[in-house]
């Protein structure tokens, strides 16, 4: 009797245990597959998208019967704290998305990321964009979406006011200028969440010409108190102190940026393309375009504006799966589903030959081939710590400091971080 | 009479969970502390406590998180108990309009803290938010602020909105203390003519202690750890002045790939709460008494 209650017990202890843990949900979107189909799991963070890649998932799983695809989405934070790491064993995430920078380093570090070079489909993507996904000659990840991280303006309004395009930092204060004397400020700047992640791009990118100062930098043959850093960071002060940006630009988050813009309050929002269909929305009437604001004079600017080549798809080394899991990269590659991948979702893609039916992405294409732009440096920069110490540096300048002690509060910072 | 061996399984379901959610994360976060371990790679090294003597003299960053959170943590401690003393005592007696106040007061603390950071991100939202528009029209204009923006208040926003989040919870504390004090000793003070600060300071407060320690610790950890509402308002900035431990070390492991580093700051901050709640434990341990 003893013992059988003793067994009891245990048993009524661990059906409590089970039904502490019960409740759980995964929260896949996947379809089912067949009995013989191989299932393979995709996961990334853009919620955005779910829609556009259910569609394409479902026409994948029609053209290959054999393979199904189960999507996980993250939030982008949660991507970096919980999802890549389920990358480690390769049971999840046969094909992932990577950012370029930190995130890219990192799991390159780890060896998580499969050798793509070599595979067919890596033809069908401009060769130029994708660079940023190769490490030591080999093709690591495949950027899918090109950002143009430089302020998105309200072209139908510099045409009323008779503004052009300022090619050099005296014309740019003069086209500011003219915006605040007919009360319009000139940049909407969403300190609050986005911060100067964005902005600091094209505000340095002809300051410092060089697209190795940042590894300079972290390798110590450059330093946050020389001129090109100290130059940017007055230049931020100036737009502060002129009113060209907002007042309390630090506290102004996204969503009252973008109100500012859409409502006509605003010239300029100070991010990049990927949020000019969110202020159409907005604001269906508005003319956007994009213009990155040139900080020298005209005869020394090397560029127009800023790219960056994200979203980067990878396979899973990981994985037993990669055949499958490149049948899918390959599948997302082809021009077609490309096409309507970027006209859903209002990106431009460094996919060859995508057809861009929307009109704003149709009037910004001409930025991809005829305009020079730059890879976005902040993404340049491998080390966060020290990428936080740099964006810090802007921040504690539109705060109120002094643009020479922000830089050397920032390098010293930067010291303390190299590797 | 004799206590049946069987017994013992019913601690196991809770042993268990405590071993695999506190004892075993807690270990390993003790031995990669010694480790630069990246937190994705399945190989790493052991570097002795370099990451400690990296905490304590060569990271700025981690100095400013201590303070900042040392500044949120006093404000917090001190208003969200004040204010959830005071309501207690306004809400003590059980009529119908307290105990809807108090479950209006209760009412934050069931939000979730995303919720929370977006209601209070749009009241302080420089331009749009109710709060800088409240003080505009009351007349009171020179009291705008930057609220999250600026980096010299930003910490106290914060605070402000975690004393609002959670001070409903600590109210129904303190009102389980208050209504557990006899009522006789509150008739015996009135009959010798103790003025009602001294009811309180005699009565009402030694026999609270208890449940004063209990609010003062529990707010205590809650401000140490109050990852979530910072992450959503500020993300640590600007300029990291609102930047706080745990979300530090957040952005060690997930954001800079140094896992070993940030759980050498996980431990050490697991110590300072340590030493803060014992501290607390033992100042009001002396203030407790009984009649």
């Amino acid at each position: 009797m003893k013992k059988y209650s003793f067994l009891s017990s245990g048993v009524i202890a661990f059906s409590l245990l089970l039904s502490g843990c019960a409740g759980e949900s995964t929260s896949d979107t996947s379809n089912e597959g067949g009995e013989d189909s191989t299932q393979i799991s995709f996961i990334h963070w853009r919620g955005e998208d779910k829609a556009v890649l259910d569609d394409i998932i479902a026409q994948f799983e029609e053209e290959n019967p054999n393979i199904s695809v189960e999507m996980t989405i993250y939030p982008s934070e949660q991507y970096q704290a919980t999802g890549q790491r389920l990358l480690q064993d390769g049971s999840t995430g046969d094909v992932f998305t990577s950012f370029p920078g930190a995130q890219f380093e990192a799991i390159a570090s780890a060896g998580i990321f499969e050798d793509l070079s070599g595979e067919d489909f890596v033809s069908n993507f401009d060769e130029q964009l994708i660079s940023v996904g190769e490490k030591d000659g080999a093709q690591l990840a495949l950027p899918y979406q090109l950002v143009f991280n430089m302020p998105v303006y309200n072209k139908g309004m510099f045409e009323e006011l008779g503004l052009e395009v300022p090619k050099s930092w005296t014309e740019f204060q003069e086209m500011a200028d003219t915006l605040l004397e007919n009360d319009i400020t000139p940049i909407a700047f969403p300190g609050a969440d986005i911060g100067p992640n964005q902005f600091m791009n094209s505000m340095m990118m002809n300051n410092a010409p060089d697209e190795d100062v940042f590894e300079k930098l972290q390798n110590g043959e450059e330093s946050l108190t020389n001129e090109w850093w100290v130059k940017t960071l007055e230049d931020f002060q100036l737009l502060e102190q002129k009113g060209y940006i907002q007042a309390d630009a630090l506290g102004t988050s996204q969503d009252s940026a973008m109100a500012m813009v859409a409502n006509e309050e605003a010239a300029m929002l100070a991010t990049g393309s990927y949020h000019m269909s969110a202020l159409l929305d907005l604001n269906p009437d508005l003319q956007l375009d994009l213009m990155a604001p040139i900080t020298v004079e005209e005869s020394e600017a090397v560029y127009e504006g800023i790219n960056t080549a994200t979203f980067m798809l990878a396979v899973n080394s990981k994985s037993d799966k990669k055949e499958q899991a490149k049948e899918f990269v390959a599948f997302l590659s082809q021009p077609e589903i490309a096409s309507q991948y970027a006209n859903e979702t209002g990106q431009h893609l460094t996919v060859n030959d995508v057809e861009y039916e929307s009109e704003v992405l149709k009037n910004t294409a001409y930025w991809i081939d005829e305009r020079k732009t730059r890879f976005q440096p902040r993404f340049l920069i491998t080390n966060a710590q020290i990428e936080a110490a740099v964006l810090s540096s802007i921040e504690n300048v539109l705060g109120g400091a002094d643009p020479m002690t922000a830089a050397e509060e920032a390098q010293q910072l930067v010291e303390e971080n190299r590797e | 009479m004799k206590i049946s061996k069987s017994i013992y399984f019913f601690f196991l379901p809770g042993v268990l969970l405590y071993a695999i959610f506190f004892i075993y994360p807690t270990i390993s976060a003790l031995f990669y502390s010694f480790t630069d371990w990246d937190g994705l790679s399945s190989s790493f090294q052991f570097v002795g406590i370099d990451n400690y003597e990296r905490a304590f003299t060569g990271d700025t960053i981690f100095r400013k998180t201590i303070g900042n959170n040392l500044k949120f943590m006093l404000v917090v401690v001190v208003f969200q108990t004040l204010v959830a003393l005071a309501f207690a005592l306004i809400v003590l007696k059980n009529t119908k309009t307290t105990i809807f106040l108090r479950a209006l007061y209760f009412f934050p603390t069931i939000l979730s803290s995303v919720s929370v950071a977006f209601i209070w991100s749009f009241i302080y939202d420089p331009s749009l938010g109710i709060l800088n528009q409240t003080l505009e029209l009351v007349g009171l204009d020179f009291l705008r602020q930057n609220w999250l923006g600026n980096a010299n208040i930003a910490i106290y926003s914060l605070a402000i909105t975690q004393i609002w989040f959670h001070a409903g919870q600590m109210l129904i504390i303190f009102v389980a203390g208050l209504q557990a004090i006899p009522e006789d000793l509150y008739e015996v003070a009135k009959i010798e003519g103790a003025t009602k600060w001294q009811t309180f300071r005699k009565v009402t407060w030694p026999l609270l202690a208890p449940s004063a320690t209990i609010v003062v610790a529990y707010t205590t950890i809650q401000s140490f750890k109050a990852f979530d509402l910072v992450f959503a308002m500020t993300g640590g900035g600007p300029n990291n002045s609102t930047q706080i431990v745990a979300t530090y070390i957040f952005d060690i492991a997930f954001r800079s790939y140094q896992f070993g580093y940030a759980s050498s700051i996980s431990v050490i901050f697991m110590v300072i709460i340590a030493i803060i709640t014992f501290l607390q434990f033992k100042a009001l341990r002396s203030d407790r008494i009984s009649y």
